[in-house]
C-alpha cells in the first residue's frame, strides 16, 4: 500500500510550441495591423480627401466651407445646440443622481431602470416622439391648436437632452455614491446649513464627475446624427451637413472637410472627459458607504417630483413611438384632426407592412445577424486585447491601449465616411456586411475594452502566474483560467456590442446599400420617404428586440453570477 | 553532485531603479533557504527571476550546471506558492491540484490518484470537491502548496506564503511546510520579511537590503554573529551605541564601554567611529547592587531607571533610561517577579564585554 502511494508518475516536459512572449507579440501585432487598417487609415483618408486635390495640398475645401454662409452656419449651430444640451442635461442628471444616491425617496429602482431605457434605442426615437406629440400633426399641437414650431434647434435640443441624459446620469451616480458623504455630516456638525453643505461640499467634491458628464454630453450631442436629421428641418448641424454633402451632393471632399471640423470639438470634448474621469477616480474614496439619514419631507417631495417628471417623459417617448406605429393615421385622416380620441383609437397594423413602403422587413433579420456577429467578435477581441494589455504587458502594450481608446473620440459618421473613402476599391468590404461589422466593432471598441480591463484588474496577477508556473502556456491559461473568470464581463460585452450594433445610425449610414440594409438606417429612410408612422414601427421593432435580448441576458447573467464564485 | 541552483552576478533593473545588484549565491539540492529583508529589498524580484517571470538585466541563473536565463517558466518546472494563494476560484480543490498534471496530458485516473495522495499529505482529503472560497485561509494555502508540488517540481519557490494568515495558523503551517520539505527532500526558496519565520524554518538565511546581500548564514549565526549593523538591527532586537573606538573602548555621550577583543577584531581600524550593539537578553539587570558580582568589568556597569515595562509572555521587555538613552532589556518573567520590579525603580545594568558586537559606523 505504502509502495503504491509513493509510485511516481512519469511526466513528460510541457509542450509549449511558442513562448508566451512571442504569442503576446503576435497578438499585439495583430491588433496593431487591425487598428492601422480599420481606424488610422480611414482617418488618414479623411484628412487626405479634405486637404489634397489633384495630388496637391489645398485649402480650397475649407475656403469653400467657410465661404458658403449656409454651410458655415452648421458649425455655430452644432456648438450652440451642444452647449445648451450639455448645460441642461448635466443639471438634470445631477439632480436625479443626487436623488438616487443622497436622499431616501421611494422608487429608486424604477427611476434607474427607466433612465437606462434610452440606451437601448436608436438616437432618433426622441425626435420621433417629439414630432408625434408637438410636430405639425402632433397630438398636443392638435389638442391646443398650437402654432409652435418644434422643427429646428428647440426640437434638436430637447431630443438630445433625453438622448444624453442616461450617459450623464451613470457618471454622476458613480461619482455621488463614491464621494464620501461623511464629509457632509462633518460639515453639518461644524454648523453648516444644508444649502452651505450642498454648495461648499457636495458640488465641489463631485466637480470632476460633473465636468466629465458635461464633456461626454457635449461629445454625444455634437456627434449625433439621428435626432438632428429627423427634427432639424432646415437647421443644419455639422453631422447632418456631412450627410447632405456626401449623400445628396456626392461631395466627398466637402464631407471630409466638415468631418475634420467636427473632429476638433468632439475630440476635445473626449479628451476633457477622459481627463476629468481620471481626476474623478482619484477623488473617489474606498471608504464604506455610510447610512443615508432619512431626508426631510419637503426634500423627498422635490426630488421625487424631479425624478418622476423625467422618468414619465422617458416612458412617454417610448409609448408615443409605439402608439404612433399602431394607429391608422396619426393626426387623423383629412378633416378628422380635431376628433383626437377617435384617431388615437383607430388602430391598424398597416405601418408594419414595410414592403408596401418600398422597404423590407428583412432588414430586421440583417440587423440581428450582423449584431450577433459583432457581439461575438467584439467581445472576444476586447477580452483578448484587455488580457494582453492588463496582464501580459508585452512591449507596445501602452501604444495598443492608446489606440483602443481612440475610437470613442471619433464621431461614428466620420469613421463611416473614412471607411467609404478607404475601402471603395476593396471588393470584399465595399457595401458588404463585412465592412459594417468591422466598423461597428472598431467604433465601440473603447468601451468594451475599458470594461474588460476593469474586470482584468480584479483578477489577481498571481492567478495568471500560477497557471504559467503549473505549465499552462498563454492560450491554455487564457481558455482554462482567464476566460472562465471573465465570463460575466464577457457576456456583458456581448450584450453591449449587440445593443450598440442594433441601434447605431451614424456609424453605418454611409456603409449600407440596398443589398445590405439595416433596421436602424431604414428608420431614417422611411422618414425621408414620408412614412413617419412606419419609421415609428421600425423603431418599435428595434427597441423590442434590444429590450428582449437585454432581459434574457440579465436573467442568464444573474444565474451565471451565482455559479461563478 | 546534486542539482544546484547558482546565481552569478545577478542584476535586475527596472528603468532607473536597481532591484537586485550583482547577487552571487549557491543553493544546494535539498536545501531550504530563505530570503529575508524589508519590503523593496529585492527578495521577491530575485524569486521571480528564478521562477522565470522576470528576465535578469545582467548575470546568470544556472540550474544543474545549465544557464536557464532564457528558459520559459513552463519549462523550468519550479513550483510557486503565492502570498495570495492564487487558487483558481472556479475550480474545485481537486481540479486546482490536478491542473498542472492536466496541462501535461496525464490520464484522468492517474491525476485522481496523485491528487488524493497530495491531499492526504496535508490532511485535506475531505475537502476535495469544495471550492477555494469555501475553505479557510490556512486550508487554501495548504491546497496551493500541494498544487505546486503535484508536478514534482525540482525547486519550490514560496513568496511570503504565510503573510496573509493569522499568527497561530502561520506557526502551524510553517511547521507543515518544513515537514513537507524534509519528507520530499525538495529544494525550497522562501521569501519573507518575517525574521522569526526565516530563522525558524530555513537551513540558511540570506539577509537582503537595497538589492544587496548583507549576509548569508545559518539562522543561529545570523542571530549571534550579524556581519553588518543592518542585520543586527533587522534580525532580532539590538541596542546600538554609536561612539568612538579607541582600542577596545567605545565612548559616547552615554559614557564608556569596554568591548571584548573578539568584538573589535573584525573592524578594519582600532580608532574611529563605530556602532556597538548588544542584544536585550544579554544585559544583566540588578535591583540591589549587593547582588552584583565583584569580579566583573566595572566600566560596563550603568545605573538607570525603568521607564516602560511590556509583558511579552515568557519574557518581560523593559525600557530603561541610562544617561538619557533608552535601553531595551529583556529578562524572564520569573526573574522579573522575583525582583518585584516596578516603574521608576532604580536599577543597575551590566553589559558583558563579550556580548558586544561592533560595526563600522
Amino acid at each position: 500500500m505504502q509502495m503504491e502511494k509513493t509510485e511516481k508518475l512519469e511526466l513528460k516536459p510541457v509542450s509549449t510550441p511558442i513562448p508566451d512572449q512571442t504569442v503576446a507579440y503576435i497578438i499585439i501585432a495583430f491588433f496593431g495591423v487591425f487598428f492601422l487598417m480599420l481606424l488610422l487609415y480611414p482617418l488618414f483618408q479623411i484628412l487626405k480627401t479634405s486637404f489634397i486635390a489633384q495630388g496637391k495640398f489645398t485649402l480650397k475645401n475649407y475656403i469653400e466651407y467657410f465661404g458658403k454662409s449656409y454651410i458655415r452656419k452648421s458649425l455655430w449651430h452644432s456648438l450652440y445646440v451642444a452647449s445648451v444640451t450639455t448645460v441642461v442635461t448635466t443639471i438634470a442628471a445631477f439632480l436625479v443622481a443626487y436623488a438616487l444616491t443622497r436622499t431616501t425617496i421611494r422608487l429608486k429602482r424604477f427611476y434607474k431602470a427607466v433612465s437606462s431605457l434610452p440606451l437601448m434605442a436608436p438616437s432618433v426615437v426622441q425626435a420621433l416622439a417629439l414630432i408625434s406629440l408637438f410636430g405639425r400633426n402632433g397630438l398636443f399641437t392638435n389638442m391646443f391648436q398650437a402654432k409652435w414650431n418644434i422643427y429646428g434647434p428647440t426640437g434638436i435640443i430637447i431630443s438630445e437632452i433625453f438622448y444624453c441624459f442616461p450617459y450623464a446620469l451613470i457618471i454622476l451616480i458613480t461619482t455621488l455614491s463614491a464621494v464620501d458623504s461623511r464629509l457632509n455630516e462633518a460639515a453639518e456638525s461644524l454648523g453648516a446649513g444644508p444649502l452651505t453643505v450642498f454648495w461648499k461640499i457636495t458640488i465641489p467634491s463631485a466637480r470632476y464627475g460633473i465636468f466629465s458628464a458635461a464633456a461626454l454630453g457635449f461629445n454625444l450631442t455634437i456627434t449625433d446624427f439621428g435626432n438632428p436629421i429627423v427634427i432639424g428641418g432646415n437647421y443644419n448641424v455639422l453631422a447632418t451637413e456631412i450627410y447632405t454633402q456626401v449623400e445628396g451632393m456626392q461631395r466627398f471632399d466637402l464631407g471630409a472637410t466638415i468631418s475634420v471640423i467636427l473632429l476638433i470639438p468632439s475630440v476635445l470634448a473626449f479628451v476633457l472627459n477622459n481627463y476629468f474621469t481620471k481626476r474623478n477616480y482619484s477623488l473617489i474614496s474606498g471608504a464604506a458607504k455610510p447610512y443615508i439619514r432619512p431626508s426631510s419631507k419637503s426634500k423627498r417631495a422635490i426630488f421625487s417630483t424631479i425624478s418622476m417628471l423625467i422618468s414619465v417623459s422617458i416612458i412617454a417617448i417610448f409609448l408615443t413611438i409605439f402608439w404612433t406605429s399602431i394607429v391608422d393615421v396619426w393626426g387623423g385622416r383629412a378633416g378628422q384632426s380635431k376628433q383626437i380620441l377617435k384617431w388615437l383609437t383607430t388602430f391598424s397594423t398597416r405601418h408594419y407592412d414595410f414592403a408596401h413602403r418600398g422597404r423590407s422587413i428583412s432588414v430586421v433579420w440583417t440587423s440581428f445577424w450582423i449584431s450577433a456577429v459583432v457581439a461575438f467578435f467584439g467581445a472576444w477581441l476586447t477580452l483578448i486585447a484587455g488580457y494582453i494589455v492588463e496582464k501580459r504587458k508585452p512591449k507596445g502594450h501602452h501604444l495598443l491601449y492608446l489606440v483602443t481608446v481612440l475610437p470613442a473620440a471619433i464621431p461614428g459618421l466620420v469613421l463611416g465616411l473614412g471607411y467609404i473613402l478607404a475601402f471603395i476599391k476593396v471588393d470584399w468590404l465595399y457595401y458588404k456586411p463585412s465592412i459594417i461589422i468591422l466598423n461597428i466593432i472598431v467604433a465601440n471598441f473603447t468601451l468594451g475594452m475599458l470594461s474588460t480591463m476593469t474586470n482584468m484588474k480584479n483578477i489577481d496577477i498571481s492567478i495568471d502566474e500560477a497557471a504559467t508556473s503549473l505549465g499552462a502556456d498563454l492560450p491554455k491559461t487564457f481558455f482554462n483560467v482567464i476566460f472562465p473568470l471573465s465570463s460575466i464581463s464577457f457576456w456583458n460585452n456581448v450584450l453591449f456590442f449587440f445593443e450598440r450594433s442594433m441601434v447605431t445610425i451614424s456609424a453605418v449610414i454611409f456603409l449600407v446599400s440596398p443589398k445590405v440594409d439595416l433596421a436602424s438606417i431604414t428608420i431614417i429612410h422611411l422618414i425621408d420617404d414620408g412614412y413617419f408612422e412606419s419609421a415609428c414601427a421600425m423603431s418599435t421593432i428595434v427597441v423590442a428586440i434590444v429590450v428582449a435580448v437585454h432581459v434574457i441576458f440579465s436573467i442568464v447573467l444573474k444565474k451565471l453570477g451565482k455559479q461563478v464564485v | 553532485m546534486g542539482k544546484d541552483l547558482v546565481l552569478e552576478n545577478l542584476t535586475k533593473r527596472f528603468d532607473k531603479i536597481v532591484a537586485v545588484r550583482n547577487m552571487n549565491l549557491e543553493v544546494k539540492e535539498g536545501e531550504f533557504i530563505c530570503f529575508l529583508g524589508p519590503s523593496g529589498c529585492g527578495k521577491t524580484t530575485t524569486l521571480r527571476m528564478i521562477a522565470g517571470f522576470e528576465i535578469p538585466t545582467e548575470g546568470l541563473i544556472k540550474y544543474d550546471g545549465k544557464v536557464i536565463n532564457d528558459v520559459i517558466p513552463q519549462k523550468r518546472n519550479f513550483g510557486i506558492v503565492f502570498q495570495s494563494y492564487a487558487l483558481f476560484p472556479h475550480m474545485t480543490v481537486a481540479e486546482n491540484i490536478g491542473f498542472g498534471l492536466k496541462m501535461r496530458k496525464i490520464p484522468k485516473d492517474k491525476i485522481e490518484k496523485r491528487v488524493d495522495d497530495l491531499l492526504d499529505m496535508v490532511g485535506l482529503r475531505d475537502q476535495k470537491y469544495k471550492y477555494p472560497a469555501e475553505l479557510s485561509g490556512g486550508q487554501q494555502q495548504r491546497v496551493a502548496l500541494v498544487r505546486s508540488l503535484a508536478t514534482y517540481p525540482e525547486i519550490l519557490l514560496l513568496d511570503e506564503p504565510l503573510s496573509a494568515l493569522d499568527a497561530k495558523i502561520r506557526v502551524s503551517l510553517r511547521a507543515e511546510i518544513k515537514r513537507v520539505q524534509v519528507e520530499l527532500g525538495i529544494t525550497m526558496v522562501y521569501v519573507t520579511h518575517d525574521q522569526e519565520e526565516a530563522l525558524s524554518i530555513s537551513d540558511r538565511v540570506i539577509v537582503m537590503n537595497h538589492g544587496f546581500i548583507e549576509q548569508v548564514d545559518k539562522p543561529l549565526v545570523i542571530y549571534k554573529n550579524p556581519k553588518t549593523k543592518f542585520v543586527a538591527d533587522f534580525v532580532g532586537t539590538s541596542n546600538f551605541f554609536d561612539g568612538d573606538l579607541d582600542g577596545n573602548i567605545v565612548s559616547g555621550p552615554w559614557g564608556k564601554f569596554i568591548l571584548s577583543k573578539e568584538a573589535v577584531s573584525n573592524l578594519p581600524f582600532s580608532k574611529g567611529a563605530v556602532s556597538a550593539s548588544i542584544r536585550p537578553e544579554k544585559i544583566h539587570l540588578y535591583k540591589n547592587s549587593s547582588n552584583i558580582p565583584a569580579d566583573i568589568e566595572k566600566t560596563n556597569l550603568k545605573k538607570g531607571k525603568i521607564s516602560v515595562v511590556t509583558f511579552l509572555g515568557v519574557i518581560v521587555r523593559s525600557l530603561i533610561k541610562v544617561e538619557g538613552k533608552n535601553i531595551i532589556v529583556d529578562i524572564t518573567e520569573t526573574d522579573f517577579e522575583k525582583m518585584m520590579l516596578r516603574m521608576n525603580d532604580e536599577v543597575t545594568l551590566y553589559f558583558p564585554p563579550e556580548d558586544f558586537l561592533a560595526f563600522q559606523a
